[in-house]
C-alpha cells in the first residue's frame, strides 16, 4: 500500500524499553512456543531526509501510469461484465449487494494486511520487504503521501490488482453478475485504498468537498480516525478503506490477540510492542543519525 | 457525524460455562452464572447457583488439576526474580493474591503488573501479599521487575508446571497462556478466581474488591 520512500535507511534495531510497554528481550516461555528470534544487539542507523528531498521519487513515471491503467482496466472489466450479466438476468440486487460486501470486506482486509506489514518483517523480507520498508517510512514521514502523484501512489496496488483479477475473471462464469461485482468492488477498493489513505492525511481545506463529505459520513476513512493510527501506541485503526471495521477490531482487541498468538507460537514480537518509537515517530524532517546499543 | 459502524458484541465462541467437580461430594457443582466472557472477564467465584453451598464443605486440596473457590491450592516452591526459592507456604496467615500471566514484557502483562504496582499500597493496607507467576526465567523477571519498579514478587514457573497443576485455562484455542488471578484468605482457602485475558487492569479491581470483603 505504501510506495517506497527513498533515502530512508530504516533500522534493523532491537527494541529499547519504554515505560509500561513491551521490549524485545524476553523469550516466550510455553511448551508450544518455538525459540524466539533474538534481535541484533547493536545497530547504527542513519536516517536521511525523506522523499521530499528528492522530488522525482514522488512523481509518476510512465511505468506507474501503465500499471494504474491496467489496474483500472481490470476493475472496469469486472464491473462491466457484472452490469452486462445483471442486464441479462434482469436483476441488480445481487450484484449491488455483492459490490457492497466487497467494499465492506476490503476494509477488513486492508486492516489485517496493514497490521501485518506494520508489525512484522523488514526490508529484507522476500516479496514484502519494499512495502514493509515503505510502511515504516510512512510512519516517520506521513505527510509525504499527500505529495505523491496519483499513479506514483497507486501503482504498486494497481499491479497487484491486475495480476489478481485476471485469473479470477478468467475462471468466473461470464453471466455471474454478483461474482464480477464482488471482484470489481474489492479490486477497486484495494487499488484506491492508497488514495483514500492519502486523503486521510490531507487537511480539510485542501481536500475536495466531496471527499470531505464522504469522510464525514464514513464512506471513506476519516482523517481523525486514521490520525489515531499515527499516535502511540500505533496499534489501532489499521483499516483504510472506510474504517468501518476499526471500532470493532479495536474493541475486540483482535490485533492484540493475534500479536499474542504470534508471539507465543513463533516467539516474534510485533513492532508495536517496541518502546523505541523511532520507527513509528513522525519526523519533522532533517537529518539524524542514531546509534543504538541493547 | 453520521458513520456506519458494525455492532460490537462479545465474541460468542469465548463464552462458556465451566463445570467443576468436587470429589468429596457426590453432587456435581456447576457454576452456571458467569459474569463475562474471556474478553471481558470471568469471575469463577459466584456461589449463588452452586447446588451445594460452598460454606457447608470443608476446604479441600483438589485431587484433580484445577483449583477452584473453596479449595486450598497445592503448595509450590518457585524461584523469584533474585533466584531465591519462594514457597506459597511462606505466606501462611495472610491473604495472598497469586496472578498467573502470560509473559513478561508483553503489553497486557505490563499493564497488569503496573496496575498491581500502582495499587500495591492498597494491598498492603489489607495485609495482602501479591505474587505474579509466569513461565519466564528469573533473569527475565528481574529485568521486568526492575524496569517497571514492581514492589512484589515474581516467580518463575518454568515449564508451566504450577500453571497446569492449578488448572489455569489457556485462551484462544490453547495458543495463549491464560491470565487468571487467585485470592487466598488468611487460611489459604481460595476465595476468588478471576480470569480476564484482555482487560488486565480489572484483575486489580476485582481482587481488591474481594480483599476488602474478607
Amino acid at each position: 500500500m505504501y510506495t517506497l520512500t527513498p533515502h530512508s535507511h530504516l533500522p534493523t534495531l532491537p527494541r529499547l524499553p519504554r515505560t509500561c510497554r513491551a521490549t524485545a528481550t524476553s523469550p516466550a516461555r510455553t511448551s508450544t512456543a518455538d525459540p524466539p528470534r533474538h534481535l541484533p544487539i547493536t545497530a547504527t542507523t542513519t536516517i536521511t531526509t525523506p522523499a521530499t528531498a528528492n522530488g522525482s521519487s514522488l512523481h509518476s513515471t510512465w511505468a506507474h501510469r501503465a500499471w494504474v491503467a491496467s489496474g483500472f482496466a481490470s476493475v472496469l472489466s469486472s464491473l462491466a461484465k457484472s452490469v452486462s450479466a445483471a442486464v441479462d438476468s434482469g436483476s441488480a440486487f445481487d450484484p449491488l449487494l455483492a459490490a457492497f460486501l466487497g467494499y465492506i470486506l476490503t476494509d477488513l482486509g486492508t486492516g489485517f494486511y496493514h497490521w501485518a506489514i506494520d508489525n512484522y518483517g523488514g526490508p529484507s523480507t522476500p516479496i514484502f520487504g519494499r512495502q514493509i520498508e515503505a510502511f515504516q517510512g510512512h510512519h516517520r514521514w506521513p505527510w509525504t503521501i499527500t505529495q505523491r502523484e496519483f499513479a506514483n501512489n497507486l501503482h504498486a496496488l494497481a499491479r497487484a490488482v491486475t495480476f489478481a483479477v485476471m485469473p479470477i475473471e478468467f475462471f468466473a462464469t461470464a453471466n455471474d453478475a454478483a461474482v464480477h461485482a464482488f471482484v470489481g468492488a474489492c479490486a477497486g477498493c484495494v487499488m484506491m485504498s492508497q488514495q483514500f489513505h492519502a486523503w486521510a492525511h490531507g487537511t480539510k481545506s485542501r481536500l475536495p468537498p466531496v471527499v470531505v463529505a464522504l469522510q464525514d459520513v464514513g464512506v471513506l476513512v476519516s482523517r481523525a480516525e486514521h490520525a489515531a493510527h499515527h499516535r502511540p501506541p500505533y496499534n489501532s485503526n489499521y483499516c483504510i478503506v472506510s474504517g468501518v471495521w476499526n471500532g470493532l477490531l479495536d474493541e475486540w482487541k483482535v490485533f492484540e490477540a493475534m500479536e499474542m498468538m504470534v508471539f507465543f507460537r513463533f516467539g516474534v514480537r510485533p513492532r508495536s510492542w517496541s518502546e523505541l518509537e523511532l520507527e513509528w515517530k513522525e519526523e519533522s524532517g532533517g537529518v539524524s543519525s542514531e546509534s543504538h546499543n541493547c | 457525524m453520521a458513520c456506519t459502524s458494525l455492532p460490537k458484541h462479545s465474541l460468542p465462541f469465548l463464552q462458556a460455562s465451566i463445570p467443576t467437580r468436587n470429589p468429596h461430594s457426590p453432587t456435581l457443582t456447576i457454576i452456571s452464572k458467569l459474569s463475562q466472557s474471556q474478553i471481558y472477564g470471568l469471575k469463577l467465584s459466584s456461589p449463588s447457583t452452586r447446588l451445594v453451598p460452598s460454606s457447608s464443605l470443608p476446604p479441600r486440596t483438589p485431587m484433580c488439576a484445577k483449583v477452584s473457590k473453596g479449595d486450598v491450592p497445592p503448595s509450590f516452591t518457585l524461584k523469584d526474580q533474585d533466584g531465591k526459592n519462594v514457597a506459597l507456604s511462606n505466606f501462611k496467615g495472610k491473604p495472598v493474591v497469586v496472578y498467573f500471566y502470560p509473559a513478561d514484557e508483553t503489553p497486557g502483562c505490563t499493564k497488569e503488573a503496573c496496575a498491581f504496582r500502582d495499587s500495591y499500597e492498597k494491598f498492603k493496607k489489607v495485609g495482602a501479599e501479591v505474587i505474579g507467576i509466569s513461565g519466564d526465567d528469573p533473569a527475565s523477571h528481574k529485568a521486568f521487575s526492575k524496569k517497571y519498579r514492581l514492589p512484589f514478587t515474581l516467580l518463575s514457573d518454568e515449564g508451566n508446571k504450577v500453571r497446569k497443576q492449578w488448572g489455569v485455562p489457556s485462551d484462544l484455542f490453547g495458543t495463549l497462556p491464560g491470565r487468571q488471578t487467585y485470592v487466598m484468605d488468611r487460611n489459604g482457602v481460595v476465595q476468588l478466581v478471576y480470569n480476564n485475558q484482555f482487560q488486565p487492569e480489572k484483575h486489580v479491581e476485582e481482587t481488591l474488591k474481594l480483599l476488602k470483603s474478607l
